[in-house]
């Protein structure tokens, strides 16, 4: 069954995917990306001398501070930060500065749909700008699922809201690997179907929630390549910060 | 304590005494003069009223907003400006999240000054209901990138945001006239703020050095700088504020100086924001016609001739309503005003029926929502030509003979006018009844099927009329 998208996409398709990394100045990293009309702007202070009371301190931190477009801080964005605090813990290989607090500042240009993914791939790029040691890309995304059961990639915001549930899912990249297939299948199985972060709003069933973690890591192969893509040319003709 | 000293970003010696030393020859470390502004580039969001602005390095986003609200009790009949900066952590590393430090807080005090106080935007035209709900204008000014000279970048985007801002229109309706109905921006064009003048801030730092002063500090020459000092001045030669909040003394003659430098900054700064502004007007209609032509052009593509028939035969109309009007503007019968209140109808319901089947026949509606009113018909008249050309070239039998049906009818109208002699009254009555009958064509007129019948039957009465006279 085939529902009309107001911007003319089908069912599988993502908005158009823009990235760019090194925007700002003074951050030590930072990377706005763009899906369709949802734009945010992350940066990255790299790691700084020590942790808050409550971090574990044998272990580097990961502070985040989401600042919306308009508007006081509420629950939304603490709640944002929380989740974007621990998917950015996944990734991070936290052993390496113990007792350091990398701070990540989002800042939410336009928000047309599926802003949490946005903001967890601005950061994810934003890290890999400032040069900070990450096992593995995070990839996000927004599956949403109508109310006849078809789910739909990558919501604007009017189709989020018509929906009846939508779910964010953050993945790790697809590895490219040199080795052949056959030894890295065990391996790269085990790696691929993992599923980092899952924020669900709505109801949806069981079999309605598997279905939209096939479609999401079908979509995020296409994502990192994308991602990879837009990070690798740059990194050769990078010239290192200072300060 | 510590952890906040040890990332603090201090300067060394040896750079602040080159920077020091450098200023006294007259040279900065960027090569700019000393009274020369960096790159200044305004970049508008895909939202109305969301600037963003690059001075140099310095990177500030404007957002403005609207919300209805109770006035202040001793201003009932005005709305509100409230300014928020918020210095975002990720603009410098000092910047802490949580409360405004003392710098945020005077940035914010020296631009509301120099909008608010000067009255730069009318707050009286934002009142809906005096004493009980006027429009508040909200803008945060977001620093992402401190590059120095924070001021006057967010003051340009305060002022960039504001000149796009567009607030939604909203009427009294209900039972006395007290309730405020908002009209959504598809149902009614959202209205512009009025603004006044453009307050520009410049700021000036000065260095242990006397003579040295410097426009559009750098944040290195801000670390090494003794003083500071910002001017707002607008293009009419008014000072809207000036800030100088303790630092180096300063001798008057330096002041002066200082203000009339100031003056020339401002019509520069003045003259990109207005060139910008305009551009993005500009670009923001073409874009709306866009949007309002895709729906015709939709139906182009799926019943050619009806709407190719409709465009023509509003052409037509506007050709003939343009033509009775100056032939009934010389006589004046009783009839006048109606023609030209219906050519007017004409064009105000032709546009409705392309663009919204059965929406709201106000006229005050219409033509405002051409916002570059004759400009904007453009390019859809010289599209409507060429398919009036495509068609009279064609076979098109009806449009050829109601063309002809009206050269015949003007023909013989001036025909018969000039032997009776009774000119003036058969001029009247056949443009007349040719409008009356156009307007009650697009009275009748809601589905392009429609458009097919009222032709014939405009063809059997036309010559009944001519003869029955």
């Amino acid at each position: 069954m085939e529902i009309d998208r107001a911007d003319g996409r089908n069912p599988n398709q993502l908005r158009p995917l823009s990235c760019s990394r090194g925007v700002l100045n003074r951050a030590h990293g930072s990377a706005s990306w763009a899906q369709g009309n949802t734009q945010v702007l992350a940066a990255v202070y790299g790691p700084k001398a020590g942790t808050k009371k409550n971090e574990n301190p044998e272990k580097a931190s990961v502070e985040v501070i989401w600042k919306p477009k308009t508007g006081q801080i509420g629950k939304q964005e603490k709640e944002y930060e929380m989740v974007l605090k621990r998917t950015l813990q996944s990734i991070c290989i936290l052993t390496i500065h113990p007792n350091t607090t990398t701070s990540v500042i989002v800042q939410v240009v336009h928000d047309d749909g599926a802003l949490l993914p946005c903001a967890i791939n601005a950061s994810c790029a934003a890290l890999v700008d400032a040069g900070i040691p990450l096992k593995h890309l995070a990839v996000a995304i927004c599956c949403c699922l109508a109310d006849s059961g078809l789910v739909m990639l990558d919501p604007t915001k009017l189709e989020e809201e018509k929906m009846k549930a939508f779910v964010y899912l953050v993945l790790p990249n697809s590895i490219l690997s040199v080795l052949p297939e056959e030894s890295s299948s065990v391996k790269g199985e085990q790696m691929e179907q993992g599923l980092i972060t899952s924020v669900t709003h709505g109801v949806m069933s069981v079999d309605d929630y598997l279905h939209c973690l096939e479609r999401g890591r079908a979509a995020t192969s296409k994502m990192s390549d994308f991602l990879r893509r837009n990070l690798q040319p740059q990194l050769s003709s990078d010239s290192s910060k200072a300060g | 304590m510590e952890q906040r000293l040890a990332n603090t970003w201090r300067m060394t010696v040896n750079e602040k005494k080159f920077i020091e030393s450098a200023l006294v020859s007259g040279l900065r470390v960027d090569g700019r003069n000393l009274y020369d502004y960096r790159k200044l580039s305004i970049n508008f969001g895909k939202e109305d009223g969301s600037a963003e602005v690059h001075l140099g390095q310095t990177r500030v986003m404007g957002i403005a907003t609207s919300q209805l609200v109770q006035p202040y009790r001793d201003r009932p009949n005005e709305g509100t400006l409230s300014i928020f900066t918020e210095f975002s952590p990720m603009a410098d590393p000092s910047f802490e999240p949580g409360r405004p430090g003392e710098f945020a807080v005077e940035l914010g005090r020296v631009i509301d000054r120099g909008l608010r106080e000067s009255r730069a935007v009318d707050t009286e035209s934002l009142c809906v209901l005096a004493g009980k709900l006027v429009w508040a204008i909200r803008i945060d000014l977001h620093i992402l990138d401190n590059g120095g000279n924070l001021v006057d970048a967010a003051n340009v985007a305060a002022l960039a945001a504001l000149s796009t801002f567009r607030r939604p229109e909203c009427s009294l309706g209900g039972e006395n006239g007290q309730e405020v109905i908002v009209h959504p921006p598809e149902a009614r064009e959202p209205l512009p703020l009025i603004i006044h003048h453009l307050p520009i801030a410049v700021t000036f730092a000065f260095f242990s050095d006397e003579s040295t002063l410097v426009v559009d500090p750098t944040h290195q020459e801000e670390a090494v700088m003794a003083g500071r000092m910002t001017a707002t001045l607008n293009t009419n030669g008014d000072i809207c504020a000036i800030q100088k909040a303790g630092g180096e003394g300063v001798p008057q003659s330096v002041i002066m100086h200082c203000l009339r430098i100031a003056a020339t900054k401002a019509a520069d700064i003045t003259v990109k924001i207005r060139d910008t502004v305009e551009a993005y007007n500009t670009e923001r209609a073409l874009q709306k016609i866009k949007r309002h032509s895709a729906p015709v052009a939709l139906d182009v593509s799926g019943t050619v001739p009806n709407v190719r028939k409709n465009q023509v035969k509003s052409e037509d109309q506007r050709e003939v309503s343009g033509s009775v009007g100056t032939q009934v503007e010389k006589l004046k019968p009783m009839n006048e005003r109606k023609n030209s209140d219906q050519s007017n109808d004409i064009e105000g319901k032709v546009v409705t029926k392309s663009l919204e089947q059965g929406g709201t026949n106000s006229k005050d509606g219409n033509p405002r929502s051409f916002i570059g009113g004759p400009s904007s018909w453009d390019p859809y008249s010289r599209g409507v030509d060429w398919d009036f050309l495509k068609l009279s070239l064609a076979s098109r039998e009806t449009s050829k003979f109601s063309k002809k049906q009206k050269e015949s009818q003007s023909k013989k109208s001036t025909q018969q006018a000039s032997p009776k002699g009774s000119a003036e009254e058969m001029k009247a009555i056949s443009p007349a009844t040719e409008s009356a009958k156009i307007a009650s064509q697009t009275h009748g007129e809601k589905t392009l099927k429609d458009a097919v019948k009222p032709k014939h039957k405009r063809k059997k009465k036309a010559p009944s009329a001519v003869d029955g006279s």
